[in-house]
Formats: C-alpha cells, structure tokens, sequence
C-alpha cells in the first residue's frame, strides 16, 4: 500500500511539474502527444479513412 | 505554434483580418498542464463582406503564403488551424479582451482564462467542462469570476447547473 501510495505521490509531483513548464515548452509536448494520437489511429483496424476534423475547441 | 503567431500577425498587418485570439485547447495550456488536442482554434474578425464564405480573404492569403486548406482547417506548421469567425457577443469580447502573450519572441493574442472559461461552459461538452476544471484548478480563474462573466453573457443557469454537478459537493 506504501508503495501505491509513494507511486501516485511521485506521479502527482511528476504532473505538478508538468503545469510549470512554459507554454511552448507545453505546445511542443502537446505536439508531439498529437503526432502518438495520429500514428495509433492510423494503425488502428478501427480507422476507415482520413480522420475527422471536428472542431477541437 | 510560433509559425502560426506570425503568420495571423502579418494576417493583421495586411487587413485581412482585423483581430484575431488564440483560444481552445492551445490557449487553455498557458495556465494547465499539457492537454492532448489536434487543431488550434482561432477567433478572428474579419470586415463585413457581401458573400456568405466570410472566411476566403483567410484561405486565398494562406494559400499564397503556402499554407494548403485541409479539411475544415489550413495546416500551418504542424497545427491544423480552424479560424473561426467571432460568433456571439462573449467571443467578441473573448478577443478584444485577449492578452498579448509572448511565444518563443513573436507577440501572440491569446484569450484569457477566465474567456476560455466561460466560452467552454457555453459550448458545453465534457471536454469543455474538464477544461474550466483545469484552469480553476491551475488558479488562473476564480468561480466568482466565471460566474459574473457567465452571467453578463445570458450563461447563469449553466454555470448554476455545472457548480451543482462539478463544485457542489
């Protein structure tokens, strides 16, 4: 139980320190989590065609 | 995202546009941690035309700077970017209110947070709700001031409803 709990300790500093980057030190982060997004759908038996560009607001 | 600050600045330079604000997902990760998102969303006003596509002076000049439509949205750099014309009253402010932010040396507008706020609630998905989460929980925007903007712009019942079902315990 100690263990799980200094594991989510860790992962809740890990996150914290996530937010004080700066913002396109998190743009450049996000574009490569967007890049992961495209190459899994894309190789996903799911996808049937160009992804849809739905409004990401 | 810098290529896309120059490019909507000289936008401006040239009249197409008469403003424009970053808001969104990319906006919203000024004041959050990183968010995983695929388009950049951009509010823009452009001047009154007779035709419906409001938006061709946006795409003829990006095309001429070498920028292709795809899909709903023209690639610039690695972001797909929708430009979305401002379409109420709260958009409207949301951009003549943005703040001028600064990316990597190029100024970038960019809504504010308590904005992107209240553009989420009215907007209303549960992305958009874990979004006011996020910036409430970051500290960049209060409840009473989602609350009086929410307010201002015809939004009480659905800020009533999202405290009741995210704040309220």
């Amino acid at each position: 139980m100690n263990d799980i709990r200094r594991l989510l300790e860790k992962q809740t500093l890990w996150q914290k320190s996530r937010k004080a980057l700066t913002w396109p030190e998190k743009i450049r982060m996000a574009e490569r989590v967007r890049e992961s997004i495209l190459q899994l759908r894309a190789g996903s038996p799911r996808d049937h065609g160009p992804i849809p560009r739905g409004p990401q607001r | 995202m810098k290529e896309l600050a120059q490019l909507l600045n000289e936008m401006r330079t040239a009249g197409v546009i008469r403003d424009y604000a970053l808001f969104g997902a990319a906006a919203q990760m000024r004041y959050t941690e990183p968010v995983a998102t695929l388009d950049a969303d951009v509010l823009v006003a452009v001047s009154p035309t007779e035709g419906l596509d409001v938006l061709r002076g946006i795409y003829e000049f990006c095309s001429a700077k070498g920028y292709p439509p795809e899909g709903e949205a023209i690639r610039v750099g690695a972001w797909p970017t929708q430009f979305v014309p401002a379409f109420s009253p709260l958009t409207h402010e949301a951009m003549e209110q943005a703040e001028s932010a600064d990316f990597e040396g190029v100024p970038f507008r960019v809504v504010g947070a308590d904005y992107l706020a209240v553009i989420a609630l009215s907007v209303g998905r549960a992305k958009d709700f874990a979004r006011i989460l996020g910036l409430l929980e970051s500290g960049a925007v209060s409840r009473e001031k989602i609350g009086s903007l929410a307010t201002r712009h015809g939004l009480s019942e659905e800020w009533r409803r999202f405290e009741g079902r995210f704040l309220n315990e």
